[in-house]
C-alpha cells in the first residue's frame, strides 16, 4: 500500500498552519491555496517523499529548525515515494501554486522539466547562506547545474552498500581482526564470502532485492565499464555481452541458493533481520531499521566485483519548484533553510546517507558515526542512472528494468532474453518524444 | 440516455406554449437566464473538449514549452502501444465482472426489503449506507480486511479451514477484489432504483393475481420479475457506462497492480498526461477512450427504447 | 396539484406520487405496495437480515479496529471487539490536524457546488422552459448532448485549461468544473415544463418581473425536485475523488477523500488511526443518511434515475 496515498508526517507545524489558515479561509476563496497569515512570518512549505526512519529523522531535524527559527513557519509534507510524489510535485509546478521547497533525486532533475518546472537558485543568496560550490564534491555539484543555472543544492549522497551480520560473518570467518568484514573481490571472492555465510545461516548467503534488481546490476555493469547511452544522450548504447554477463551472474548464485530466487523489498530486508542471510545488498538507509531492531551488523562498501568499486547510487537534493509569484522573502528564508539543512546534515547522515556538505563530510562528527562514516569512501565512484527523461529513481525506465530481469532470478528468463526485453523497451522510450 | 423513461409523469399539465408576441426585449431576457450556466458548460465542458481533440494532434507537455504540431503521431502511436490496449481491457473486464453481480444482488435486495416499518427502514439503513461513503473510506476499510494474516475476510477464510487468498497481491484474484469492494460500494444504488420500480408495480395486478390462486412464488415470478423488465434495462445501461469510468477504487486500492494487472485505462490517462507529462498522447487516448463511451451508449440507448417500444 | 412538502414528511406517505416524478414512490414504505408472503416470509426477513449483517460487517469491522489499542489491531487471532475500549486512535487523527482542514475544505467545496448548481441550473431550466429566444432548442440539444460526456475523460485538457486560469490547488478550481450539470438542467426543465401556467401567468398581470416569479412562484412549487437535485449534488460533491485529486496539489487544499488517500503512508501500519479517519471521513455522510433516510433516498433516486 505504501506505493499510492500520498504520505504526511504528523507535525505540530502543520497543527499551527491550520488554525491560522481555517480563520482567513473564507477571505482566501477566490485566491490562493492555504492562506499564509502568520503576517510577517516568511513561510517555507516543504515537500518530500522520505517515509520510514528518514522520515522520523527529518520531522525531528524540522521541529529542530522551526524552534530556531520562529519567524519562518515551516510546513512539511510527506508524500508516498515514487511516481506519487514526483507527479505531484510536477502538477503543482506546472499549476504555478508549488511549494517553496521539495526534495528531488539528482538522478531526476534533467527529465523532471527543470527550465520551466523548476526556478533556478538566486546565487547571490546562496553565497549569503554559506552555499558555494567548493563545498561539494564537483562532480556531484556539476549535475546540478543545468545551461549555467543552479536548479539544485544536494543533501547527501546514497549509494547502494553491503550490510552484514557481524555474528554470522565472525562465524563464516569473514570478519579482520577489527571485526570488520574482509574485503573480497572478484566474482570468487564474492561466491567464496557467499557460500561461507550460507553455511552459517542454512538459507541464504545474501540478501537482495530480486522483484527490482536495478541497483545490484548497474552496479555490477558499471564495474565491468558498460556504457549506456552514448555522449548525445539519444542513442542506446547497451553492451548486451557485458548485460548478460552480469544477469547470468546473478542467475547462477540464486541458482546456487546464494542469493533468493524472489525477494521484493520489505522480503530482503526481512530476510537480514531475520538472519536468514548474512549480508545484504542495498542501499544504506535501512541503517535505522536494524539499529532499531537491535541487529547485530555493520555496513561496508558494495564489493568489487569486477575491478572496480563503482556502486549504484543518487543524490537528495533541494530544489525549488516554480512559483508563478515567487516571494523573494519567502526564497531568503527557504535558502536559510536549506542551509540549515546542510549544516546540521550530520544528523541526516545517521540514517545512513553520506552527506555532500563536504564541511560535514569531513567533520570529525561524522566520521565518528558507525556504521554509518565505514563506506564513506565510495561517495566519489557512485554511479548515477544513465541520463534521460525517463529514467532516474522511480522512473519508468527502472520499472522496465525490474520488469525484464526480476524473472531471471527466479528462473522465468534467460539472460539474453531479458536484456532483450529490457532492451526493447528502453529503446520504445527513446523513440517516444521527450515531452521535456 | 434513461432520460425520458420517468419524465413521463412530469408532462401532467401539458407543455405550455410560449407567449408569442412578447417584445423583443422580452425575448432576449430568456438569454440571460440560461448564460450563467452555458458560460459554465462552455469553459469547463465545450472547451476542454474542443482543446482535448486539438492537443491530441500536438506534443503538449505538462511541463509547458513550445508544442509543435504532430500531425496523426499520437494516435498511430496509441495503436501500437500495449499499454493503452491492456488498460482499455483492464477496464472493460472490470466492466464484465462488476454488473452482472450489482444488478442481481440490487434486485434481491430490493425484494428482500420491499417492507415498511422499523425492519425495512434497518435494511434500507444496511444496504445503502455504503453508497454514501467517500471512495477513500471504502478503500480504507477493504484494504484492511484483505490483510494477509490478521485481516478479517483472511481470517474468516482460515476459521473455517480454507487457506489465505492474496486479496491485494495475486494477480488473478486482486480484480475479483476490486469487484467485491465495489459492489459492496454501490450496489446500494440500484437497489433505490429497483425499489421505486417495486413500489410503482401496480396494487391491482397483485389482487388479480391472488384471485386466480397464485402463490407468492408465482407472482414473484409471473408479476413482479416480468413488471422489472424495463427497470431492469435501465440498471444495467447506467451501470454499464458507470462500470466503464472505473479509476478511482483500483489506483487507491492497488495503483493498477500487481504488476499492472488491474490498471484502468483511465489511470493510464493519468499517468501518461501528469507521471510522463505527455498530455498530448494523454489526450489521443483519452478522445479513443470518449468515442467508445458514446459509441456503447449510443448502443446501448438503441437497444433500450428499442426494446421498450417492444413492450409497450 | 402541487405537493410543496412531499420531501419533507408525512405527506409522502399518503399515497400520493411526488411531484411528477416516478421514483418519488421509493421513499415511502411499501404498505401493502408488495405481494404479502403468505408462507416463508420468514426464511424472507432471516434472508433480508442476513444480507444487511453482511452488508454492516466492514462498517462495524472498521469501528472495531478504531477503537482497539495499536498493538491489538494485528493480534492473531483475531479478537472481534476490543478488549479495552480507547479513543486514542481519535485523538491523534484529529490532534495531527489535517482531517478538520480537509473537512473544511470539503464542506467549502461541497457547499460552492451545491449552490452554485442549483442557481444555475434553475436559471437555465426556467430558461429553456419558459423563454424564447433565438437559438434555444440548439443551445438545449447541446446541453442534452452535454450529458453523454463523461467528466473522467475530461482531466487532461481540464487540469490543463485550469493551470492557464491559475485556478489549480483553489476551491473554485475544485469547484467549477463539477457545478456544471448538464442532467440537472434537463431534469429541471422537464420538471418546469410540467408545472401549470396559471398561477406564474396570475403573477405576470400583477407586474411581477421573470426573476420574481421563478423566486416565489416556481421555487416553493419546485421544492421536492430541488430538495432531490441539492441532496444528490451534496453527496456526489463530497465523495468526489478524481477531479478533485487531479486538481488539488497542495494538502492544504485537499478534500476528505483526496486527504485520506494520504492516510495510509502516513501512520503506516497503525491501523486503529486509518480505522478512525476512515470513520471520521464516512460518518457526517452516515449520520446525515441515518436522519434523513427518506430524504436521501428520494434525492439520490430522483436525481440519480436519470444520470
Amino acid at each position: 500500500m505504501g506505493t499510492h496515498g500520498r504520505a504526511r508526517h504528523p507535525s505540530p507545524l502543520s497543527r499551527r498552519a491550520f488554525l491560522a489558515g481555517s480563520a482567513a479561509t473564507g477571505l482566501a476563496l477566490a485566491g490562493c491555496g492555504a492562506p499564509d497569515v502568520a503576517a510577517g512570518r516568511a513561510r517555507v512549505r516543504q515537500w518530500n517523499l522520505f517515509g520510514g526512519g528518514d522520515g522520523a529523522r527529518l520531522v525531528q531535524m524540522h521541529e529542530q529548525f522551526q524552534d530556531e527559527h520562529p519567524r519562518t513557519a515551516l510546513q512539511a509534507y510527506t508524500f508516498a515515494w515514487g511516481a506519487p510524489f514526483y507527479t505531484k510535485l510536477a502538477m503543482s509546478a506546472a499549476g504555478g501554486r508549488a511549494p517553496e521547497v521539495a526534495t528531488l533525486h539528482l538522478s531526476r532533475l534533467r527529465g523532471f522539466s527543470p527550465t520551466t518546472l523548476l526556478d533556478p537558485f538566486p546565487r547571490n543568496m546562496l553565497t549569503e547562506a554559506g552555499i558555494t560550490e567548493e563545498k561539494f564534491l564537483p562532480d556531484v555539484w556539476r549535475r546540478c547545474l543545468v545551461d549555467g543555472d543552479l536548479y539544485a543544492v544536494p543533501l547527501d549522497t546514497h549509494p547502494f552498500v553491503t550490510y552484514y551480520n557481524t555474528e554470522i560473518c565472525a562465524e563464516a570467518g569473514l570478519l579482520d581482526a577489527d571485526g570488520r568484514l574482509a574485503p573480497f573481490s572478484g566474482v570468487d571472492g564474492l561466491v567464496d564470502a557467499l557460500r561461507a555465510v550460507r553455511e552459517v545461516t542454512g538459507q541464504f548467503g545474501a540478501s537482495v532485492e530480486t522483484t527490482n534488481p536495478w541497483r545490484l546490476w548497474y552496479s555490477l555493469y558499471r564495474q565491468l565499464d558498460g556504457e549506456f547511452f552514448d555522449e548525445s544522450g539519444t542513442e542506446l548504447i547497451l553492451d548486451d555481452d557485458k548485460a548478460v554477463q552480469v544477469l547470468t551472474l546473478m542467475r547462477d548464485l540464486a541458482d546456487e541458493g546464494l542469493l533468493p530466487r524472489f525477494a521484493d523489498y520489505p522480503a530482503c530486508v526481512a530476510m537480514f533481520s531475520n538472519g536468514q542471510a548474512g549480508l545484504s545488498f542495498n542501499g544504506e538507509w535501512e541503517v535505522t531499521t536494524y539499529t532499531t531492531a537491535e541487529l547485530p551488523f555493520s555496513m561496508a562498501p558494495f564489493p568489487d566485483v569486477y575491478g572496480s568499486i563503482r556502486t549504484a547510487g543518487d543524490s537528495h537534493t533541494f530544489v525549488l519548484p516554480h512559483q508563478r509569484d515567487r516571494s523573494t522573502e519567502d526564497t531568503r528564508a527557504t535558502v536559510e533553510y536549506i542551509a540549515w539543512m546542510l549544516e546540521h546534515s550530520v544528523d541526516w547522515a545517521a540514517g545512513g546517507h553520506i552527506p555532500a556538505y563536504q564541511p560535514v563530510a569531513t567533520s570529525d562528527e561524522y566520521l565518528a558515526l558507525t556504521p554509518q562514516s565505514e563506506y564513506r569512501e565510495v561517495a566519489d565512484d557512485v554511479q548515477f542512472d544513465p541520463q534521460a527523461w525517463f529514467s532516474g529513481s522511480g522512473s519508468q525506465m527502472q520499472s522496465e528494468a525490474a520488469a525484464a530481469f526480476a524473472g531471471v532470478t527466479s528462473g522465468d528468463l534467460p539472460p539474453e532474453q531479458a536484456v532483450a526485453q529490457f532492451r526493447a523497451a528502453v529503446l520504445k522510450l527513446l523513440d517516444t518524444p521527450s515531452p521535456v | 440516455m434513461a432520460v425520458n423513461v420517468s419524465s413521463t409523469a412530469a408532462g401532467r399539465s401539458g407543455t405550455a406554449t410560449a407567449r408569442t408576441g412578447s417584445p423583443r426585449t422580452e425575448r432576449l431576457a430568456g438569454l440571460w437566464f440560461v448564460l450563467p450556466f452555458l458560460a459554465l458548460f462552455a469553459a469547463f465542458m465545450i472547451w476542454p473538449v474542443v482543446s482535448g481533440l486539438w492537443q491530441s494532434f500536438f506534443n503538449v507537455s505538462l511541463a509547458g514549452g513550445e508544442a509543435s504540431f504532430l500531425g496523426l503521431d499520437n494516435w498511430t502511436e496509441m495503436i501500437g502501444d500495449a499499454a493503452v490496449w491492456d488498460s482499455l481491457w483492464n477496464t472493460v473486464a472490470f466492466t464484465l465482472m462488476s454488473t452482472p453481480p450489482l444488478v442481481a444482488i440490487a434486485l434481491v435486495m430490493a425484494l428482500l426489503a420491499n417492507r415498511s416499518g422499523w425492519f425495512g427502514w434497518l435494511l434500507r439503513f444496511a444496504y445503502f449506507a455504503p453508497f454514501v461513503l467517500p471512495v477513500a473510506v471504502v478503500t480504507l476499510i477493504w484494504v484492511w480486511m484483505y490483510q494477509p494474516g490478521f485481516g478479517l475476510v483472511n481470517a474468516f477464510l482460515t476459521g473455517i479451514g480454507l487457506p489465505e487468498v492474496g486479496w491485494l497481491n495475486d494477480e488473478s484474484v486482486a480484480m475479483l477484489s476490486v469487484v467485491i469492494t465495489t459492489t459492496w460500494w454501490t450496489v446500494g444504488f440500484n437497489f433505490l432504483l429497483y425499489l421505486a420500480a417495486l413500489q410503482g408495480i401496480p396494487q391491482h395486478l397483485y389482487e388479480a393475481a391472488a384471485v386466480d390462486g397464485a402463490s407468492p412464488r408465482q407472482r414473484l415470478w409471473r408479476v413482479t420479475l416480468p413488471m422489472l423488465r424495463r427497470t431492469t434495462g435501465l440498471i444495467v445501461v447506467l451501470q454499464l457506462v458507470a462500470s466503464l469510468k472505473i479509476f478511482d477504487q483500483i489506483y487507491l486500492m492497488l495503483d493498477g497492480g500487481p504488476n499492472n494487472s488491474t490498471r484502468p485505462i483511465i489511470q493510464y490517462i493519468y499517468e501518461t498526461g501528469f507521471t510522463s507529462y505527455r498530455i498530448g498522447y494523454a489526450s489521443a487516448i483519452s478522445y479513443m477512450f470518449f468515442a467508445v463511451i458514446i459509441l456503447i451508449s449510443v448502443a446501448q440507448f438503441r437497444l433500450f427504447s428499442g426494446r421498450k417500444e417492444e413492450s409497450q | 396539484m402541487t405537493q410543496v412538502n412531499v420531501a419533507g414528511s408525512r405527506s409522502a406517505r399518503n399515497g400520493e406520487p411526488g411531484a411528477g416524478v416516478s421514483s418519488a414512490r421509493a421513499a415511502r414504505p411499501a404498505r401493502g405496495a408488495g405481494p404479502r408472503w403468505s408462507f416463508g416470509s420468514a426464511a424472507v426477513a432471516v434472508g433480508a437480515a442476513l444480507l444487511a449483517v453482511v452488508w454492516l460487517i466492514p462498517l462495524a469491522w472498521a469501528l472495531s479496529t478504531s477503537l482497539k489499542p495499536e498493538a491489538e489491531t494485528t493480534r492473531i487471532p483475531l479478537s472481534l471487539l476490543p478488549s479495552t475500549v480507547t479513543v486514542d486512535a481519535y485523538t491523534s487523527v484529529l490532534s495531527n490536524g489535517d482531517i478538520v482542514r480537509w473537512f473544511w475544505n470539503s464542506t467549502v467545496v461541497s457547499v460552492l457546488v451545491t449552490v452554485l448548481t442549483l442557481v444555475v441550473s434553475v436559471l437555465a431550466a426556467y430558461g429553456f422552459s419558459r423563454t424564447r429566444f433565438p437559438g434555444r432548442s440548439v443551445l438545449f440539444a447541446i446541453v442534452v448532448a452535454g450529458i453523454l460526456v463523461p467528466p473522467q475523460v475530461l482531466i487532461v485538457p481540464l487540469f490543463d485549461e485550469m493551470v492557464t486560469l491559475g485556478l489549480v490547488d483553489t476551491y473554485w478550481g475544485i469547484a467549477l468544473p463539477q457545478v456544471v450539470a448538464p442532467i440537472m438542467v434537463f431534469i429541471l426543465k422537464k420538471f418546469f415544463d410540467g408545472v401549470s401556467r396559471d398561477y406564474e401567468d396570475a403573477a405576470r398581470v400583477d407586474g411581477a418581473s421573470r426573476l420574481r416569479i421563478v423566486w416565489s412562484v416556481i421555487l416553493p412549487m419546485s421544492k421536492p425536485i430541488l430538495v432531490a437535485v441539492a441532496i444528490f449534488t451534496f453527496i456526489q460533491a463530497w465523495n468526489n475523488f478524481l477531479w478533485p485529486f487531479i486538481v488539488t496539489t497542495d494538502p492544504q487544499m485537499m478534500t476528505i477523500p483526496v486527504g485520506l488517500a494520504n492516510v495510509q503512508g502516513s501512520y503506516g501500519l497503525r491501523y486503529a488511526q486509518v480505522m478512525a479517519s476512515a470513520v471520521l471521513g464516512g460518518l457526517p455522510l452516515l449520520v446525515v443518511y441515518a436522519l434523513f433516510q427518506r430524504h436521501v433516498i428520494r434525492g439520490v433516486g430522483d436525481a440519480g434515475i436519470k444520470g
